[in-house]
């Protein structure tokens, strides 16, 4: 056993004893502070008591956040409990697995009353040595669902821990030394001034048992951020890869770089990616690292266009440094960084509680929850991806109703036409049931002078064609889509016609200017669509809900037709319409022109 | 009871005189750490671990644990430069190894680091005191990432008393018994210090209580000495001080061997040990010896005794010699690529075979 030697014997006997008073203001002062804190964030905090993990509201209508892996293997359907002792039914809204999130709805017991949520705070501006609270329900202690708080150290930001078969990958977390046990699974991680900066939720054991070991690590508040619109749309969300294998370069030089040592057929590849390519930055920040590369890449749901700069040395010796928008492709599917060259020691999420009530039949939806869920394959709940989808198209159609615009459209533009130097006329059209069977819809175009047609629907239609004019992706195609979906909105489309969550946008780059990608991002809401086997995204702005642009693809292993619309203006009949439109394809712009006319007629 | 939480909360109120943020000391402390590389990674022993620099040209401080047993010791420095490390002087008695950055022809200058010398003169910190400690356990950061940090008080000032595995721990001096998780995999060879960031002691192993079979959170203090009795009967007092100081010309005592059992008899004769670390891979095995009986066969390469691993004849020899006759004994074998476990029971070394376990 441990014996005490002198010194503690005479650090009793010696030290004078010192009351309460005599203790420095500061630390009084920081004491009240944090104990104010505490007050302000009890409220939020969530016991997932299906599951037997925590959470935390974020919306004053109920959405919370906690681990998948506490919900993982539950019924939709879940039972939580809030500080004020009461037991509340809650709904699973979205899932990311990969990220160990899960978002759910609480439903209010009176619905005049907000629930209380925890304000979002900024974890990239977390440090090491800051202090954190941790809070939630560690081995179902509180059965009147007080939260413990539990307060300590960050010990690490921006690091990395490996999937564990897979799944709970944490990308760019928080290591903490704030106790964190089974049960806490999911709950908050706060600032000191109770602002949400992560979810706890995985902890280095080794060869002690599965619980606190000092080294906890939260999801950053950040990334989630990232998720949300996906999340809140209902989906399974995906997280991102490259396309590419990247490995430290020369391991054994004094530095470390982050090299390309593979590429499969992408976005990245398209872009110009290259094995052998030093990537300098992703996502604006650098990579010095592997880890920090990845740190990176885990920040980002599939889909998302981000960034890249990279290095290439020329036969000659000198370096080439060139920045990308690269379109990142999904994980789940093509696991490329596959990480198990080396045996490293593989944090585990937090066990749940004990005591979780037992249910019969535990993935069969019931109670009063079960009306807001809706099982489809890729959602979490597509109930909720409805929700979002149609109060998507109600905002959008303050902007003009065009239903009853079902016959011929066509548009007139004078623009500049791929590196032409002068000016040309271009014309788009669409002409329902005008291909030469009479049955088919017929788009059409001229460009300046030359004629294209294509039959968007028509099965024989050769993919060559469907990208027509050359050099547009598929232009025609597109603007009939577009009509698509104005016109007919969900009924227009045999296929998806869903909410894609929040992506990043970015708007063209001026005339002769270079392209900035900080300064032209904004944030998109996402509708996604699929007729034809035409598979298109459409962003739209979502303080006014005009529409900023589309990506329409008729061809998955190739770029898209990407427009742009600018310049919106209303009509006699009160409906927005653009009069810019920018059209690009890869690394080109194909068409930049001023919209002379739109001419959309009944049937 | 009452006494002791009134002294620790005003000792805390001292302290925060003068104090640095959480955030600065991170940022003070981890540039004079560096993540070490070295040998393990099997049998629950991390082939990671920390250190702290003592001096600008690349001294270094760390744990003497089973990492240095390799012959391509490498760190990262917190900028993320890569440099290897050598040996220069182990102490088994403080559990405490001295490296040097960079190859013998290598210039190294100007690291941050810190005067452990000075650092000595301070008196022993008192229980109760904060402490954060700094350490790559767990292997979380690499090249330029920065040291876990951690937050704690000292609870005690004690007498280590630790084992791993079945074996003592090397140290056995007075400890500070610390109130966080520190001694987590990796974390050895990190360091504790108090508010202001200077230097307390070195993490320790991991290790558990030989009586509770808890684990134990400590840290050696930079002032540690022990009093060793040497086989002739006399005592020597080591510090970690005499080690800084003396360095590459620094001799590690030769302690009385304790609880030797004189080995017993397994009729396994090694190959010849004729370099520093010749694998103990086995010769040749004594007819109707435990060995034998066993199924051991030449070319066999003991890897563990007793789940402690063993990289050189030598080491082997100084394990077996613990033993008694009469004595199970669990060896790890690499026989080709497999492993395999075999049990044998030592026997009393027969008179007819003087070679028997004899060393060379």
């Amino acid at each position: 056993m441990v014996r005490p030697a002198l010194p503690l014997v005479f650090a009793i006997l010696f030290l004078p004893a010192i009351h309460a008073a005599d203790l420095n203001p500061k630390i009084l002062q920081m004491e009240s502070a944090r104990l104010e804190t505490i007050r302000k964030v009890s409220p939020s905090v969530v016991a997932v008591v299906t599951g037997g993990g925590s959470g935390v509201l974020i919306s004053p209508d109920g959405y919370a956040l906690t681990n998948f892996h506490v919900v993982a293997g539950q019924s939709p359907t879940l039972k939580c409990g809030l500080a004020d002792g009461i037991l509340y039914d809650a709904i699973l809204v979205g899932l990311d697995k990969i990220g160990d999130v899960a978002l759910i709805k609480l439903l209010p017991k009176d619905d005049k009353k907000p629930f209380p949520f925890a304000a979002l705070g900024d974890s990239d501006k977390v440090q090491v040595g800051d202090q954190s609270i941790a809070m939630g329900n560690p081995f179902m202690l509180a059965t009147d669902f007080t939260p413990t708080v539990t307060f300590g150290l960050v010990s690490g930001v921006h690091r990395y821990q490996y999937p564990e078969r897979g799944m709970f990958e944490y990308t760019d977390c928080i290591q903490i030394d704030t106790s964190i046990n089974p049960g806490n699974s999911g709950g908050p991680l706060f600032n000191m001034r109770g602002e949400l900066i992560g979810i706890n939720g995985r902890g280095s054991f080794d060869k002690r048992a599965r619980i606190n070991s000092g080294v906890g690590y939260a999801i950053s508040i950040n990334q989630i951020k990232n998720f949300m619109g996906h999340l809140r749309s209902g989906m399974l969300v995906d997280h991102a890869s490259l396309g590419a294998v990247v490995s430290s370069g020369f391991e054994e030089s004094s530095f470390s770089k982050v090299m390309i040592s593979g590429m499969i057929d992408s976005d990245a590849s398209r872009r110009g990616l290259k094995i052998d390519d030093q990537v300098l930055f992703f996502a604006g920040r650098p990579t010095g690292s592997v880890n920090q590369f990845k740190n990176v890449l885990g920040l980002f749901p599939k889909g998302w266009r981000v960034p890249l700069t990279f290095k290439r040395e020329q036969e000659n010796g000198s370096s080439e440094r060139r920045e990308i928008l690269v379109r990142l492709m999904g994980y789940e599917k093509q696991d490329l960084n596959n990480p198990n060259a080396e045996a490293k020691p593989v944090p585990v999420p937090m066990p749940k509680g004990p005591n979780q009530p037992k249910v019969q039949n535990p993935k069969a939806p019931s109670g009063p929850a079960a009306k807001f869920y809706e099982a489809k394959a890729g959602y979490a709940n597509y109930h909720f991806n409805k929700q979002e989808r149609d109060r998507l198209l109600a905002s959008i159609g303050k902007n003009g109703d065009f239903k009853a615009l079902a016959g011929n459209w066509q548009l007139q533009a004078t623009g500049r036409i791929g590196d032409k130097g002068r000016q040309s006329i271009v014309v788009l059209r669409v002409t329902p049931k005008g291909a030469k069977d009479g049955k088919n819809d017929l788009a059409q175009g001229i460009f300046d002078g030359i004629d294209f047609a294509v039959e968007p629907l028509a099965v024989e239609q050769s993919g060559k064609t469907m990208k027509d004019p050359p050099g547009s992706g598929g232009l025609l195609v597109a603007f009939f889509q577009l009509r698509q979906l104005l016109v007919y909105g969900e009924k227009g489309f045999v296929g998806d016609f869903s909410h894609g969550g929040m992506e990043p946008y970015y708007l063209p780059t001026p005339d002769g200017e270079k392209p900035n990608y900080t300064a032209s991002r904004m944030d998109a809401e996402v509708l996604r669509t699929s007729l034809g086997g035409v598979n298109s995204k459409w962003y739209f702005n979502p303080k006014d809900y005009q529409l900023l642009g589309c990506e329409v693809s008729t061809d998955r292993d190739d770029d898209p037709c990407e427009i742009h619309f600018s310049d919106y203006r209303k009509d006699s009949q009160g409906r927005m319409l653009p009069g810019k439109m920018v059209v690009r394809y890869g690394d080109k712009e194909y068409l930049r022109a001023t919209i002379d006319g739109w001419k959309m007629e009944e049937k | 009871m009452t006494g002791w939480l009134a002294a620790s909360i005003g000792l805390l109120a001292i302290a925060w005189q003068g104090d640095v943020t959480g955030i600065q000391l991170a940022q003070e402390v981890n540039p004079k750490l560096v993540k070490l590389f070295g040998s393990g990674g099997f049998k629950g022993l991390p082939s990671y671990g920390t250190g702290v620099i003592i001096s600008q040209d690349g001294y270094v401080l760390t744990v003497a644990n089973h990492l240095l047993e390799s012959s391509d010791l490498r760190v990262h420095l917190y900028d993320g430069t890569r440099l290897p490390a050598r040996v220069i002087a182990v102490e088994p008695e403080l559990d405490v190894a001295l490296l040097k950055l960079g190859t013998e022809k290598s210039k190294i200058e100007d690291l941050p680091f810190y005067d452990v010398l000075a650092a000595m003169k301070a008196p022993l910190a008192l229980p109760g005191t904060t402490i954060f400690a700094f350490s790559n356990q767990f292997q979380i950061a690499t090249r330029d990432e920065p040291m876990s940090m951690m937050r704690g008080n000292i609870a005690a000032y004690a007498k280590l008393s630790g084992r791993i595995g079945i074996f003592e721990a090397p140290y056995s001096g007075n400890v500070y018994v610390v109130d966080a998780i520190t001694n987590n995999p990796g974390a050895a060879g990190g360091i504790v210090t108090n508010r202001k960031g200077e230097l307390l002691g070195l993490i320790g192993r991991e290790l558990r209580n030989e009586q509770t079979d808890t684990w134990i959170n400590y840290a050696v203090p930079i002032q540690a000495t022990v009093d060793v009795r040497l086989a002739d009967g006399s005592s020597r007092k080591v510090s970690i001080q005499e080690l800084v100081e003396k360095k590459e010309n620094y001799k590690p005592v030769t302690k009385a061997q304790k609880g030797s059992g004189g080995g017993g008899y397994h009729g396994m004769v090694f190959v010849p040990n004729v370099v520093d670390r010749t694998p103990p891979y086995i010769e040749e095995i004594l007819p109707k010896s435990p060995a034998h009986k066993a199924g051991l066969l030449p070319d066999d390469l003991v890897v563990y005794v007793d789940g402690l691993p063993v990289v050189s004849v030598t080491m082997l020899e100084e394990i077996l010699e613990k033993y008694r006759p009469q004595d199970k004994v669990q060896l790890e074998i690499r026989r080709g690529d497999k492993l395999q476990t075999i049990s044998l029971q030592l026997e009393v070394t027969p008179k007819a075979s003087p070679a028997a376990g004899a060393k060379p």
